[in-house]
């Protein structure tokens, strides 16, 4: 007679594949502290820029069968708030890339923070 | 010294390479493209216009001791001096032949000249001569300013589709698109036809705001429109 393996292949007890059995112990495996720094993830998702002139500028090419004569205003409008973009995009690249701390600035990026971090370490 | 010595010429400047004669950061204009000069080289200011910009802000002074890139042999202080012009001969050119690409540009100057100068005398009235524009560089101006688009399309892949998502253009690739579909424009000619022919033609069409290049702009922005919904998909 056979014997079923499943009775042999089943994890015993002492099993690290084991069902798990409540309450589970705690180990800590790393200090449970914040780290002193931050990683730079985060920084990499940006708004759409200028999607409101953007959307203005199609109605009125529409409604002027793509003639460009007639919606100068609506393009120098999109054209000036994409050209604002760029220059606040680039002022803000330079100043994170350096670290530099501009008082009174919201959006930081993670060199901002390591840097204010580093300069008021958080006490543990 | 140093500014005789860059505009030595070729021959000159691989012989004295050869020599050993030249400090190592010394290079010949043989070399094109930014590189071939150290960060710290300054780009030339070679016009008069703004070098008085310059002395106004007291900036002069600390350019002239640093050290400065030469000019290019077609940038100069004269009145006839225009970059555009000089950026549409450089995409002419073929195989660095520059010379001929002058020509060739110089060349369609002149029959938007003929042309332009034929129609102010079979104008009528004195209001219709004055709306017509003589200067060739004028028109180029125009043309180009008329084929700059606005937009472009972008190919931007989300869920494993690639989706063609409108987007806002540079100033610099705007002014590259315009030449570039001004060229496309005329090579796509009869062979019989000269280039300078059809690229007056062209410029003229371009500056009235009517032919092939500003119906192929047109195109580029109906199709930005018809893809506005995945404007969204831009995240910059």
């Amino acid at each position: 007679m056979r014997l079923n393996p499943v009775l042999f292949t089943a994890p015993s007890s002492k099993n690290a594949r084991r069902p798990q059995r409540e309450p589970v112990p705690f180990q800590m495996l790393l200090p449970l502290r914040l780290k002193k720094t931050v990683s730079g993830k985060g920084d990499k998702v940006k708004e759409a820029a200028c999607m409101q002139e953007m959307a203005v500028m199609f109605a009125c090419f529409k409604k002027a069968e793509f003639d460009q004569q007639q919606c100068l205003k609506e393009v120098s409008s999109f054209q000036s708030c994409y050209k604002d973009y760029n220059e606040r995009a680039k002022l803000q690249r330079e100043q994170g890339r350096k670290g530099i701390l501009v008082p009174g600035e919201k959006n930081l990026t993670h060199r901002q923070l390591n840097q204010l971090l580093k300069s008021f370490p958080p006490k543990v | 010294m140093n500014s005789i010595r860059y505009k030595l010429s070729g021959v000159t400047c691989s012989v004295l390479q050869a020599a050993n004669f030249r400090p190592a950061y010394i290079q010949c204009r043989l070399y094109s493209g930014p590189t071939s000069f150290p960060d710290f080289f300054k780009n030339p200011i070679f016009r008069k216009e703004e070098q008085a910009k310059l002395i106004e802000i007291n900036e002069l002074s600390k350019l002239a001791i640093s050290p400065v890139k030469p000019p290019g042999v077609s940038e100069t202080s004269s009145v006839y001096y225009d970059p555009l012009v000089n950026k549409l001969i450089n995409h002419v050119m073929k195989m660095g032949k520059k010379q001929l690409a002058r020509e060739l540009v110089e060349k369609a100057f002149e029959n938007v000249k003929r042309i332009q100068i034929e129609r102010y005398h079979l104008a009528s009235s004195a209001e219709a001569k004055a709306k017509i524009i003589l200067n060739p560089k004028d028109i180029l101006h125009q043309a180009i300013e008329n084929c700059r688009p606005l937009l472009q399309l972008l190919p931007i892949k989300r869920g494993g589709i690639v989706y063609q998502v409108p987007a806002p253009i540079t100033e610099k690739r705007s002014l590259f698109l315009a030449i570039k579909w001004l060229l496309d424009a005329t090579n796509d000619k009869e062979r019989t036809i000269h280039f300078p022919q059809q690229f007056a033609w062209e410029l003229l069409d371009a500056a009235n705001n009517t032919g092939k290049v500003v119906k192929r702009k047109q195109d580029l922005h109906r199709q930005c429109e018809a893809n506005r919904a995945y404007a969204h998909y831009r995240w910059q």
